[in-house]
């Protein structure tokens, strides 16, 4: 099957699990990728639920802990490697060593510059997919996948800030996790393609 | 002396007031340092690094700004 290889045989780091997180680590499960690497430090909220994918028995776990227990009744095909840990740039490039890839899954606007500069400026063999503008309803198709470089795209409108009024919800934060999962397949398969990489 | 810089793959001149440094060309664009990762010529600057990156005429910046959500 045209990419199973590629993807079998690729690591990819996901930098926190909540909306994004959670859900892009259930995507590359489905698709088979051979090693995720998760980090998160905080632990799984009632309020969550309205995105993330996690469940009502399970609110107050670590959300690192509550991730792999349910990527684990989905596949045993992918290698899992849980932290639970605070990421600074300082800690980033040893917990993703080894990465393909690093899906950028924070939530503050300064974290994710924080994530995507310390990949591309200290991981050079790992490519960085990010995501700014996704809050609210709506608007599907005002979410797109831009590949910026050879190591870094960015996914959302790029407008839309979570804010008082702009809640993030299931659809549009599903549409942005499920376009940066596709984004890394399409990394994963057509890397040896790409001058740079 | 004409001073030009390549932003996002729009060229924009500048006749008053040049940037010489990342910093100043970010507050010019009224753009939060903290909100921003900078690429110049090819090369990502790290933020601490803005206040004494160079810019010269002619330099190719790509600017990638987030906001909040995820």
């Amino acid at each position: 099957m045209c990419g199973f290889n590629e993807l079998k045989n690729a690591g990819v780091g996901i930098a926190r699990q909540g909306g994004l997180g959670s859900n892009v680590a259930e995507a590359l499960v489905r698709m088979g990728v051979g090693k995720l690497i998760i980090a998160d430090f905080d632990v799984v909220e009632a309020g969550n639920l309205n995105r993330q994918n996690y469940f009502l028995d399970q609110v107050g776990r670590g959300k690192t802990d509550a991730c792999i227990e349910n990527l684990a009744r989905i596949s045993a095909e992918t290698e899992i490697v849980g932290q639970t840990i605070r990421l600074t740039a300082e800690n980033i490039p040893q917990v993703f060593a080894g990465a393909d890839v690093v899906a950028e899954c924070f939530d503050r606007a300064d974290q994710k510059r924080m994530l995507a500069e310390t990949v591309l400026s200290k991981m050079p063999r790992t490519a960085v997919v990010t995501v700014s503008g996704l809050a609210g309803y709506g608007r599907s198709n005002e979410i797109r996948t831009s590949q910026l470089g050879p190591r870094l795209a960015l996914v959302g409108d790029q407008i839309s800030e979570a804010a008082p009024g702009v809640p993030l919800t299931a659809g549009r934060v599903g549409v942005a996790a499920y376009h940066q999962a596709n984004a890394i397949a399409e990394i994963l398969i057509d890397r040896k393609n790409i001058q740079g990489f | 002396m004409e001073f030009s810089l390549k932003i996002n793959g729009v060229e924009q001149k500048f006749a008053e007031d040049i940037p010489s440094t990342l910093t100043e060309l970010l507050k010019r664009l009224k753009i939060d340092q903290a909100t921003v990762v900078a690429e110049v010529d090819g090369q990502v600057i790290a933020r601490i690094d803005f206040e004494k990156t160079p810019l010269a005429s002619g330099s190719s910046i790509e600017l990638v700004r987030f906001v909040g959500g995820g």
